[in-house]
């Protein structure tokens, strides 16, 4: 029991510190976790925009959240704590491109059974799925900044925006991004030159 | 990498660690659950230990019975059953074909009952 409340403890603290984030305080969060309570804790809100950045939407960010969370205790709990962060992105990534293909799929079948066409034949836009919730960045206080970086980075190459979300965003090294993104430290590199490429045109108001 | 990069970088981090801190409550509500969803829900490999490992330990335990428990049986068990070699190949075994026969074969049947008797009971003299 009171190894429980200790466990619990650790991840009321991982929350609190995950509520005081700033970019100084971003390697502190490379501790290794006390538990895999604590692990989640700190890293669910993070995850959750990530995955709501990619997908664009909250509903979808919160299955693939969920889904990452059940699969990493499931079958990586008994791995040594240090290898649960590049561990839970790889799999989190896996579950925002499983989600992206499954609409991808969703989308061809509606313009098969003639939803992409209205009764002139016009084409009509690829089915989204809805989202009623208010915009993600309205509670932000600089909503129009994280707003404008969003969709800047929603506009890139699948693989340049998991390498400038990873490495950039969530400020994983190169080689937790490589085995997170399931490729070479090379392949990192080179997708994140040409999104940081992308992003100074599409961001040159930044400037 | 220029500053503007180096710019570009902590900004993007910056808001996305802040937008992060600043999810609204019914979200960080619904993922406090997703976590404890996560964690309470037992992994399929220890179910499958719980339920593998007591059956496979009965059926050890009771084969080593059964094993133990056959050779004392002995004398009592069931004979073994005796298993007739039949040359199927050898033609004189073999009943004679109707089609082929003579009919009047099968009129005499009993003469050639005896003549087989007498045959057999002829060779088993003279092998005395």
């Amino acid at each position: 029991m009171e190894h429980e409340d200790g466990k619990r403890e650790d991840a009321e603290k991982a929350v609190n510190g995950s509520l005081a984030l700033d970019s100084a305080s971003l390697e502190d969060l490379r501790d290794v976790p006390a538990s895999m309570d604590a692990f989640l804790a700190g890293i669910e809100r993070r995850a959750w925009r990530m995955a709501e950045i990619h997908l664009g939407n909250r509903d979808d960010g919160l299955d693939a959240v969920q889904d990452a969370m059940l699969r990493l205790v499931r079958h990586y709990a008994d791995k040594p704590a240090q290898e649960w962060t590049p561990l839970f992105w790889g799999i989190l990534r896996r579950r925002i491109v499983d989600l992206q293909r499954r609409r991808k799929v969703r989308s061809i079948v509606v313009g098969w059974i003639g939803g992409g066409h209205d009764d002139d034949g016009a084409e009509l836009p690829a089915w989204e799925p809805a989202d009623d919730a208010p915009d993600p960045s309205a509670r932000l206080q600089d909503s129009q900044a994280y707003g404008d970086i969003v969709a800047a980075v929603r506009k890139l190459p699948r693989r340049q925006r998991e390498a400038f979300t990873f490495r950039v965003m969530e400020g994983l090294d190169v080689a937790e991004t490589a085995e997170a993104m399931g490729c070479s430290d090379g392949s990192v590199k080179t997708h994140l030159s040409r999104a940081m490429h992308a992003l100074r045109e599409h961001l040159e108001a930044w400037r | 990498m220029s500053q503007h990069d180096h710019e570009l970088e902590r900004r993007a981090r910056d808001l996305y660690l802040r937008a992060s801190r600043d999810v609204d409550p019914a979200m960080a509500g619904r993922l406090r659950a997703a976590r404890r969803t996560a964690l309470e829900r037992p992994s399929p490999h220890s179910t499958v230990r719980r339920v593998l490992i007591p059956a496979s330990a009965f059926a050890v335990v009771a084969l080593a019975t059964l094993m133990v428990w056959q050779p004392l049986g002995g004398p009592s068990s069931a004979p073994p059953a005796v298993v007739q070699a039949v040359d199927a190949t050898d033609p004189s075994d073999l009943p004679p074909d109707a089609d082929s026969t003579d009919p009047t074969l099968y009129k005499d049947l009993q003469f050639y009952s005896w003549l087989a008797y007498n045959d057999s009971n002829g060779q088993g003299r003279s092998t005395k």
